[in-house]
């Protein structure tokens, strides 16, 4: 019996974090939620690309899918909400793996999260719009229906300052090169899309045409949505019609509005302990910030917050212990603490 | 300038469809009018003709706010720009805006709602109102299919803003009905234009059987019937079981209703629309302002809740004035599913109570009530529906001591649930009729006339053959090339995409 696409999917997830985090952990992950414990882990245990990957998942559909996992002998409880995969999971994870990349190859969902969906909306409407301008159709009821994308798609094409013609021949173009450096399937994209004579499918129609689980589907779509603001975002000059859809919004990720505020004052020299006294937050509070600041952003320096000789043991010690168990690194680096120890993890979480 | 070329001028159509002139002749020469024509016979035509011929605005009362949506669109998609929408989804600076450039409009839609508030009764009065068109007036009686309170004050809108010509439009309105609106409306004399509910391009069938043999029945009529088709479901749930069940024997099905998300009820409307798939099984979101001439059938797998609302929902079919069918699958029983969707409709005492009890907990006052209706709606567990009815009575506060408003509410549920379950037997008393169908239609509307149609009703006799399966169904290309897909929806020449 071969994994179904989506049983691999969480028994991926659940090799990543053994019995270390519970199955709530992979709801947050899914759900895309902003809180430092939900990035984190994240960043930990190497799940990023997962991030907000199905934020209609509801708990109840992850709780039956592991209980029939467990049914099926592929995940063993270890603890109430704690799991790992048995012989036969790891056996049969191992060899859908070989058949197929997990995750999808540009599958960044921590990376691309806040851009995703606005993406989509302002991508199948223009499409729509220029298909209907090329062919001359004056009259159809446009695929999304939010104001401000409406707005936006007008002000998009005025801007660009193109004939009919050459607008739909420029998104041609562009798509049409991205979708073939792509090692997707482009009708994943393609059929969601609507023209002046072809409505486009909606994700569960399209999943079913293509005879892939939902969630595959749904993994395969953001991986080729991912692919293109990757393109577009890191060789605008290859893509400017697809860069323009988002060049508004492309911000360094942003922080949660907590976070940013402890960032700025960490910029102007305030050390953890006098933010915390000014915001009158907690310690371990402003401690969690400055975690989350770390696994943002690259450049962080964590000199003053943890000397360089003390970083590296941290990380000797986490290479040494298979479990990125905090407690077994501080077992074995006396002198440091679990703020030290997170922020090291959080800096090199993905090297690891 | 004669009204037919009126029309030709505005709206470049030849001729009015039936009750648009009589109508709109009325209006033109100063009377009040009731017009009951049904739906897909180019109702707001009779208000905006007359608005391009009278002097001054025409105020347009619309319930829904989807409904008032389209007829905005689609007079902007004939290049009229004088149109605007004042209703609660405008937020606080547009709504400041529409208001103080209102002289500018010609044609003013409103939700009922807004009608509340002094600032808008104001700004219209200064204005020369020329026409108030009511959109689904029956509405304003409580015998109605649809009754909403907040339409009761419309009879004291008009008077406030000068007794101007009044148009109250409805598809679905019984003698009784009528008699209502014009006495809400306080309308001193009137004209009446009412063109028969009976549709005689529609043929009626009752069917009775089963609750195991609903299902396969279904498939057996979308398996022989001409397409497209409707198949009405009261449960969300059954519209999507029914929906993949077809679809596992070959059918073109799809399910249509309020759960699913935004994006993917546009496209499944506007694949039906384009002929992309043959079937929708849809509650009764589906079918408001959209506007197929070629169904051919409706099936409905629940009966509606008011014969009104049957009528309406059949009244889909044959827009385009070829034959069609209605099929109504009915199991004994299948009324308690009506009864509960009813009850559930309405507040409940329990609910009531709890919202009473957290006012007084909190000390509201009538201003923090309106200011935290989301949370209160919310911890007592209204639904939409049911809220509405609430908020509108919880507008009194300030006059009604609050244990009375309590009583009102649940005085007021328990009455309209006698009138829905008196609905709901009516319905199934259609059902039950042993005689023609199409009399039963005319009888309950209070309808002399009767003419011969041929495949009357299952009663009459209806020979299904003539609905027969003829012209084979939209096929979907079966290699799909994306890339040549995309080169026909953005460039002019297909042809040349390999560049």
């Amino acid at each position: 019996m071969a994994l179904s696409y989506s049983e691999a999917l969480f028994l991926y997830c659940f090799k990543k974090i053994k019995d270390e985090r519970t199955i709530y952990s992979l709801f947050h992950l899914f759900q895309g939620k902003k809180s430092s414990q939900t990035i984190q882990d994240a960043h930990l245990y190497n799940l990023t690309p997962f991030f907000q990957a199905f934020p209609f998942l509801t708990r109840q559909e992850l709780e039956s899918k592991v209980i029939s996992l467990q049914n099926k002998g592929l995940l063993i409880q270890k603890a109430p909400e704690h799991f790992i995969l048995s012989d036969k999971g790891e056996r049969e994870l191992s060899l859908f793996v070989t058949r197929r990349p997990m995750p999808p190859r540009y599958l960044d969902g921590w990376k691309y999260h806040h851009l995703t969906s606005l993406f989509w909306q302002r991508l199948s409407l223009l499409v729509q719009v220029a298909s209907n301008l090329v062919h001359q159709k004056r009259q159809f009821i446009p695929v999304q229906n939010k104001q401000e994308t409406l707005d936006w798609v007008k002000d998009y094409i005025r801007r660009q300052n193109l004939s009919r013609e050459e607008l739909g021949h420029g998104i041609f173009k562009e798509l049409s090169h991205c979708l073939i450096q792509c090692e997707g399937e482009p009708a994943v994209l393609v059929r969601r899309l609507t023209g002046h004579d072809r409505i486009g499918l909606t994700s569960i129609q399209a999943a079913d045409e293509l005879e892939m689980e939902h969630v595959h589907y749904r993994l395969e779509f953001l991986n080729i949505v991912h692919f293109i603001l990757h393109k577009a975002v890191e060789t605008p000059g290859c893509f400017p019609l697809l860069d323009g859809i988002i060049r508004d919004i492309e911000k360094p990720v942003p922080f949660t509005l907590s976070t940013e505020k402890t960032y700025q004052l960490i910029k102007k020299g305030y050390t953890p302990g006098q933010i915390a006294q000014v915001r009158n937050l907690k310690l371990s509070t402003i401690e969690d910030h400055i975690v989350e600041i770390a696994l943002h952003l690259k450049d962080f320096d964590l000199e003053a917050y943890v000397p360089k000789s003390k970083q590296e043991r941290i990380l000797q010690a986490a290479q040494n212990t298979s479990a990125k168990k905090l407690k077994q690194i501080r077992d074995q680096v006396a002198d440091a603490n679990y703020f030290e120890i997170r922020l090291v993890m959080a800096k090199n979480g993905d090297k690891s | 300038m004669n009204l037919e070329q009126a029309l030709n001028r505005y709206f470049q159509f030849p001729s009015f469809k039936p009750g648009q002139k009589e109508t709109i002749q009325s209006i033109l020469a100063g009377r009040h009018a009731i017009a009951m024509l049904p739906t897909g016979t180019g109702k707001s035509l009779c208000y905006q003709l007359p608005g391009y011929m009278l002097d001054g605005p025409v105020l347009i009362v619309s319930p829904l706010l989807s409904l008032m949506q389209d007829q905005v669109e689609q007079l902007k998609g004939r290049g009229e720009k004088r149109v605007v929408a004042l209703n609660s989804f405008l937020t606080p600076i547009e709504k400041r805006n529409a208001l103080s450039s209102l002289q500018n409009y010609k044609f003013i839609f409103i939700s009922p709602e807004m009608l509340g508030t002094r600032l808008v009764i104001n700004k219209l009065k200064s204005l020369r109102i020329s026409l108030i068109a009511i959109d689904e007036a029956h509405c304003i009686s409580q015998w109605g299919y649809d009754f909403r309170p907040d339409y009761l004050k419309l009879g004291e809108v008009r008077q406030v803003l000068g007794n101007p010509a009044t148009l109250a439009l409805t598809a679905t309105a019984t003698e009784e009905v009528r008699k209502d609106i014009a006495r809400l409306l306080k309308l001193d004399s009137w004209d009446e234009h009412v063109l028969s509910v009976d549709r005689p391009e529609i043929s009626m069938s009752v069917e009775i059987l089963g609750q195991q043999e609903k299902l396969q029945r279904a498939f057996e009529l979308v398996s022989n019937l001409q397409g497209p088709g409707i198949i009405y479901f009261s449960s969300r749930k059954m519209a999507e079981h029914v929906a993949a069940f077809l679809r596992d024997k070959g059918e073109q099905a799809m399910a249509y209703h309020g759960g699913l998300d935004q994006e993917s009820r546009i496209l499944i409307q506007q694949q039906f629309l384009n002929g992309q798939f043959n079937v929708v099984c849809a509650t009764s979101a589906f079918g408001m302002g959209i506007n197929k001439g070629d169904i051919r059938y409706v099936i409905h797998y629940h009966l509606s809740l008011q014969l009104e609302s049957y009528l309406q929902e059949i009244g889909r079919a044959g827009r385009d004035g070829n034959k069609s069918l209605a099929v109504l699958l009915y199991a004994p029983g299948d009324e308690q599913l009506s009864y509960q969707l009813a009850e559930a409709e309405l507040p409940e005492s329990a609910q009531v109570g709890r919202l009473f009890a957290l006012i007084r907990e909190k000390c509201f006052e009538p201003d923090d009530v309106e200011e935290n209706a989301e949370f209160l709606s919310a911890s007592c567990g209204f639904s939409e529906t049911q809220w509405r009815i609430v908020a509108n009575f919880l507008k009194s506060l300030r006059q009604e001591p609050a244990e009375r408003l309590k009583e009102q509410i649940e005085r007021f549920a328990e009455k309209r649930l006698l009138i829905k379950k008196s609905q709901i037997e009516n319905m199934v008393r259609y059902i039950l009729h042993d005689g023609c169908k199409r009399e039963y239609i005319h009888y309950h509307f209070g309808e002399k006339h009767c003419f011969e149609v041929t495949n009357c009703c299952s009663f009459c006799g209806l020979d299904f053959v003539n609905f027969r399966k003829h012209l084979a169904s939209p096929e979907l290309p079966i290699q799909y090339d994306w890339k040549k897909e995309l080169a026909s929806m953005l460039l002019a020449q297909a042809g040349d995409f390999n560049e």
